[in-house]
């Protein structure tokens, strides 16, 4: 391929010029054939424009066009590139200055904002694409609970957004837990659990009889601290001789089945009196124990006991 | 009246004198003063004058009554009606003002630098013997750092980020000390540069496709806008290195400072008399710990750097830049081997 030398390029250019001399050009186009006119002025009374179009050639266009699509340079998309995680910097600044912006705003109580599901730390990584430590997810975390805080009424639109935005995919507050309630026959049944106890309580109005795997509660808890735990939801809400309960309960030892009943009749109680609900509280009888037999560890005796150590 | 006489009696300068004392008297008295000559003529208005206040007080007795909008309303617009009454205070420090309003590089004042508290440097015990040409004396065993050579040194940093900025150059802030966040942010947000506000990752420059690569980069015009079309050619590239580093604390950010020495980045830097000065290219001699000296000299830098900016796009609606734009030639090799990727267009043409 022969490059086109400079003085090959203006010999070029020459021959172009004379070429468009030549022909008939579009007048209106041309900027240097404008001369200033006056109104009374007739048309074509002016000196030859082709003439001085010729001394002082107007000066080429610039190609905005192509100029702006040609490319000029390589740089980061974010101005945090070189913190090594842009994404989460970006949006923590954008969290930020929203929580500036918006400081003066009347706040509500925690405990009254609007339940959110913020997205897991795990989401968030997905979402981000990017390794964020837990530490730093908990202080954007941080933000957002701000911003939610901010009194319902008078949230502006590009908060609700944002925070939207750091939402789990199905909202796991707005499933509505089912209240169950005493069936036709007015019995309420409810299930407690407790070590590896399982109960199943069938409460119906009466006059205090209890019976425990079809036998009476005296013969199936010897113990009579079991006995007073078994029925402690009745006995500390004076409702001994009003309810009879109908029990089954399987598994575990005398104690978790006792304490597996305990929990069972609280919760067909609320099913009967739901004002109860803080006294029940109280006596400790709807918290469920949760504490389970820790698993035993190889290398261990038990759970974590070790072996005696022996010499030699 | 017992308090006049006992003045009288007990105060024999007075009576040496001879001589009544009303000035005195006049201020023991418990007697209640009488009418001057002079009295103000009663205004001649039908009604009578009314407090200012008054209906913002009124209108905010029922405020509990209203709706939490027009509650904060209420308190905004009392808010607004009471902060105006009382004197104006004509000249005060606003810490706010430095980030919101940063000077620009001509503004700059050895008092203003005073008032920032540049010149305060390190206990004499701790100095660098280098920075002893930016040393001004010592006071109350502290090295005290020459104010004009402050100015000096930072109207030249200033000049740098201007014309690197009006170079299309990639400008980097860095301080990472605790606080020094929202001034590297706005700085960078003015010079339309990059921050850093935590820690420098170690080997972000010489390790940079292992740390950087993941991070996103686009291809821009002189006008700085986008090109989609060419976001492909982008895979596989080198990390973007900066052209020129600022650092507020550069103490610790040694390893920031030995890798753009690796990478021949030019840096700018404020030393303070226990700083190593040779660590940076362009050193600013003032105090660095000091959050309204380390704000100031970023806003300045920062403005600098918006000045450079806005040249460079004044340049380039003009359709000239003043640096050498990269090529979409040079965008489609191969960043590996520098060659036409086989059977691309490019390779193509080349063939041909």
């Amino acid at each position: 391929m022969a490059r086109p030398t400079p003085n090959g390029l203006t010999q070029a250019f020459q021959a172009l010029r004379l070429h468009s001399s030549t022909t008939s050009r579009p007048v209106t186009r041309c900027l240097a054939r404008q001369t200033r006119t006056y109104a009374t002025e007739v048309e074509g009374q002016q000196p030859s424009a082709l003439a001085t179009q010729e001394q002082a050639p107007a000066a080429p266009e610039i190609d905005f066009t192509n100029f702006s699509r040609r490319p000029a340079r390589i740089v980061p998309a974010s101005p945090s590139y070189f913190s090594g995680s842009p994404r989460f910097i970006d949006h923590v600044l954008k969290l930020e200055s929203l929580q500036a912006k918006y400081a003066s705003l009347p706040t509500v109580a925690a405990g009254d904002a609007p339940r959110m599901a913020w997205f897991k730390l795990a989401q968030f990584r997905d979402y981000v694409g990017e390794p964020v430590p837990m530490k730093k997810y908990k202080s954007l975390v941080k933000i957002l609970q701000r911003l939610n805080r901010i009194q319902p009424e008078m949230v502006p639109g590009d908060v609700k957004r944002t925070l939207e935005s750091f939402l789990r995919p199905g909202n796991p507050y707005a499933v509505q837990h089912v209240q169950r309630t005493v069936d036709e026959n007015g019995r309420a049944r409810a299930k407690g659990k407790r070590k590896e106890s399982t109960a199943v309580v069938q409460l119906v109005e009466g006059e205090g009889e209890v019976i425990v795997n079809g036998k009476s509660l005296v013969e199936a808890f010897q113990r009579v601290h079991d006995r007073e735990s078994a029925l402690w939801a009745l006995r500390c809400t004076q409702r001994l001789d009003k309810y009879n309960a109908w029990i089954t309960v399987r598994g575990g030892g005398v104690t978790g089945q006792a304490e597996a009943i305990t929990l069972a009749i609280g919760r067909a109680l609320l099913m009967h009196e739901p004002a109860l609900k803080p006294v029940l509280r109280k006596a400790g009888v709807i918290t469920v124990d949760a504490r389970r037999v820790e698993r035993k560890k190889p290398g261990h005796v038990k759970a974590r006991k070790m072996p005696t150590w022996v010499k030699r | 009246m017992i308090v006049r006489k006992l003045c009288v009696r007990q105060s024999r300068q007075l009576l040496a004198l001879n001589r009544q004392a009303p000035a005195y008297t006049r201020f023991l008295s418990t007697e209640t003063p009488i009418d001057t000559a002079v009295q103000t003529p009663p205004k001649e208005s039908s009604t009578p004058a009314q407090n200012p206040l008054h209906e913002v007080v009124q209108a905010s007795r029922d405020i509990a009554q209203l709706n939490p909008r027009q509650q904060w309303g209420e308190l905004e617009k009392r808010r607004h009606t009471f902060n105006n009454l009382g004197s104006s205070v004509q000249e005060s420090y606003d810490p706010e003002d430095l980030i919101r309003n940063p000077p620009k590089p001509s503004d700059i004042t050895l008092e203003m630098l005073l008032a920032a508290g540049t010149h305060l440097g390190h206990s004499t015990s701790r100095w660098n013997p280098q920075n002893s040409r930016y040393i001004f004396g010592i006071r109350e065993g502290v090295h005290i750092i020459s104010l004009d050579v402050t100015a000096a040194y930072l109207r030249r940093a200033a000049k740098v980020v201007e014309e690197v900025a009006a170079r299309g150059g990639i400008i980097l802030f860095a301080g990472t000390r605790k606080g020094q966040k929202r001034a590297v942010v706005r700085a960078a947000e003015l010079a339309k540069g990059y921050h850093i506000f935590e820690r420098w990752i170690p080997g972000s420059l010489t390790n940079g496709q292992q740390i950087l690569g993941h991070c996103e980069t686009k291809v821009v015009n002189a006008m700085d806008q986008e090109l989609p079309e060419f976001k492909a050619d982008l895979a596989d590239r080198p990390s973007v290195k900066p052209d020129l580093v600022v650092v507020l604390n550069p103490l610790e950010n040694v390893v920031l400072l030995h890798e753009c020495g690796l990478n021949n980045v030019p840096t700018i830097g404020i030393i303070d008399t226990d700083a190593d000065p040779t660590r940076v290219t362009y050193p600013i001699p003032a105090n660095d710990d000091t959050l309204k000296g380390t704000s100031l000299i970023a806003g300045i830098l920062g403005r600098a750097g918006e000045a450079g900016q806005k040249r460079r796009l004044e340049m380039a609606a003009e359709g000239k830049t003043a640096y050498e734009p990269i090529t979409a030639r040079q965008l489609r090799l191969d960043p590996l081997t520098g060659s036409a990727p086989p059977g691309s267009d490019l390779d193509k043409a080349e063939q041909a």
